[in-house]
């Protein structure tokens, strides 16, 4: 009944849904921008996130990272993987060609360095990895030798230049510790963690350790983690994302009040009507539930174009913003799919409680005389 | 025992300052099997009095009573529910419900009611006042005579003790407005009920077991 009701009119309906729509797109779409934002700023910092990066602070005595400091660290990280780094650049040259490289040595690559071929060691002691753009401007390939402080090195793997921040722009050659050995001290330490939040642990230990206790305020380390700046980029986008649902929340709210004008109307309109139900022994509380009906179904109508149409556009903005449209599917922003039909429905019978009271409490002698 | 009785009803409007007094003290009753026609000039006060029987509003004095319980004082709630069990309705313009079909116009006042089912029932009146080969269709559909037919179906749905009529055949051409009144004075005996109606027409008074003149809120005769 309720729903013949609105097939009566259709165009009013249809105008009345339409700003359902727009209202559930807006929250929806909004609310899953501000999602595929943060997954694309996430991966944006790969798997940075876990890792804690220590270089010598500014308050160092030493020009750079002494063994003690490194034995230090290792008593207090024991349940991550601490890699000891020394650094350097050069030139490299090959058949004729040449590149600027930065240099770094190492125990562990496996760690830190992912290859598109060849191997990435864990117990590394011989051997080299090249960033694979470098390689290719080399004209070198795996097995190739190349050539470091007099000494040559067997290329066993060419690194995957996309992973990480790395430094931009420049090739990287890793060796193996020992090809850096006249230089004393340690530039970096990078320790890799089980996830974000040890990682944030362990800064947060090594700072008071090395920078805190007994000193007066002294920056002896440099310790910086990408967690932190994870959790920055969270809050950032958590206030994005609220801003952002709220603009949608005042498009939703513009719709109820056209309901609100629609049913309105519609029952002011049908106010003979109502006066015969009412005549003929239909409860006040039946009309009420009848034009709320009318009210939920618009909602739901609307609510369901809505969430579907904001779907389309969902798919869209994570096919651009993290390659991955099927990500759209995954509760965190299909909840808002779910948010936005919830809140038109709610906000659609909230809107023709009034109406609906008022014509279920309209006396059937006033409703008849039309 | 009169199925419906007013007592010395008396009804006041406020109308801005002023107070009119549309009913001056009037007694009426109307028993089962009989139809009664009250007539009146416009403005003497018998859609007035019609809703008072009716049980669509309360008098400002005096008493009405339904099947001998006084109903006076009844909540607007209480109204309706008697509307509901014991009385039915016509007007002069039908007033069907345009997106429902004949028998869903007939089943109307008990479709909130899902204790009852009066399917059946619809069918049965509908295929009484001849509209049998009209029960889908949408009231668009039918002519005005048939539009009352349904109407009068509709009236009946609940087994009521009395039906009120109001200018039942106002809309309808003069033959088609006897036909309709004949079906009336048939469902009445069958039916065994008591028709008010109330009404310009005079060919409605020879249908009547009893009319009664309203002039200015007071019962002439």
């Amino acid at each position: 009944m309720a729903w013949r009701n609105l097939g009566r009119n259709r165009v009013r309906t249809a105008l009345a849904a339409l700003g359902i729509v727009i209202g559930v797109m807006a929250i929806a779409s909004l609310g899953m921008a501000g999602v595929a934002l943060q997954q694309q700023a996430s991966s944006n910092l790969g798997g940075l996130t876990n890792q804690v990066t220590i270089s010598p602070g500014q308050d160092s005595p030493e020009d750079g990272i002494t063994d003690e400091q490194v034995e230090e660290i290792r008593s207090i990280v024991t349940d991550a993987k601490v890699i000891a780094q020394k650094t350097n650049d050069t030139t490299v040259t090959s058949r004729g060609q040449e590149a600027h490289v930065s240099v770094t040595g190492l125990t562990q690559a496996s760690a830190l360095y992912d290859v598109s071929a060849g191997e990435s060691p864990e117990r590394f002691q011989s051997g080299a990895l090249l960033t694979n753009s470098t390689a290719q401007a080399l004209g070198l390939e795996l097995g190739d030798p190349i050539e470091y402080d007099g000494q040559l090195y067997r290329i066993r793997g060419l690194i995957d230049s996309s992973s990480g921040f790395g430094p931009g722009g420049f090739g990287e050659l890793v060796l193996p510790l020992s090809a850096l050995s006249d230089q004393q001290y340690y530039d970096s330490v990078t320790i890799v963690a089980a996830d974000g939040d040890a990682a944030t642990d362990i800064a947060a230990n090594l700072e008071t350790y090395f920078n805190q206790d007994g000193r007066n305020e002294e920056e002896i380390l440099s310790i910086s983690s990408y967690a932190s700046v994870q959790q920055n980029i969270n809050s950032f986008m958590n206030t994005l994302e609220l801003a952002l649902l709220g603009i949608g929340s005042i498009s939703l709210f513009v719709a109820s009040v056209a309901i609100l004008n629609v049913m309105l109307m519609s029952t002011i309109e049908r106010r003979g009507e109502i006066g015969v139900l009412r005549a003929v022994g239909i409860r006040r509380g039946e009309v009420l539930r009848m034009i709320l009906t009318e009210a939920a179904f618009l909602g739901t109508l609307g609510g369901l174009i809505g969430a579907l149409c904001s779907l389309g556009v969902g798919l869209a903005l994570f096919n651009v913003l993290t390659g991955d449209p099927w990500l759209v599917f995954q509760w965190e922003s299909s909840r808002y799919l779910v948010y936005g039909m919830a809140f038109a429905i709610s906000a659609s019978v909230l809107s023709g409680l009034y109406p609906a009271w008022k014509a279920a409490n309209e006396s059937p002698v006033e409703a008849l005389r039309g | 025992m009169s199925v419906i009785e007013l007592d010395d009803v008396v009804k006041r409007y406020e109308s801005g300052a002023e107070t009119i007094t549309a009913l001056k003290g009037v007694d009426f009753h109307a028993d089962r099997g009989e139809m009664v026609t009250v007539v009146g000039p416009s403005g003497s006060g018998k859609s007035t009095m019609l809703n008072l029987i009716g049980l669509l509003d309360a008098p400002t004095n005096g008493s009405v009573y339904l099947d001998g319980q006084d109903v006076t004082d009844f909540t607007e709630d209480q109204r309706t529910e008697e509307r509901r069990s014991e009385l039915g309705f016509v007007f002069q313009e039908f007033h069907l419900l345009p997106m429902l079909t004949a028998v869903e116009n007939v089943e109307l006042p008990s479709m909130w009611d899902t204790s009852v089912d009066r399917h059946d029932r619809a069918i049965d009146l509908l295929q009484r006042v001849g509209l049998g080969d009209r029960l889908q269709h949408t009231p668009q559909q039918l002519s005005g005579g048939q539009k009352q037919r349904v109407a009068i179906a509709r009236s009946l749905i609940n087994k009521p003790d009395i039906l009120l009529a109001d200018e039942p055949t106002g809309n309808l051409d003069q033959d088609t407005g006897r036909t309709i009144l004949e079906e009336m004075r048939r469902l009445k005996d069958e039916e065994n009920i008591a028709i008010v109606s109330i009404t310009h027409d005079e060919q409605l008074e020879t249908y009547s077991d009893r009319v009664v003149r309203l002039v200015d809120g007071v019962i002439q005769s």
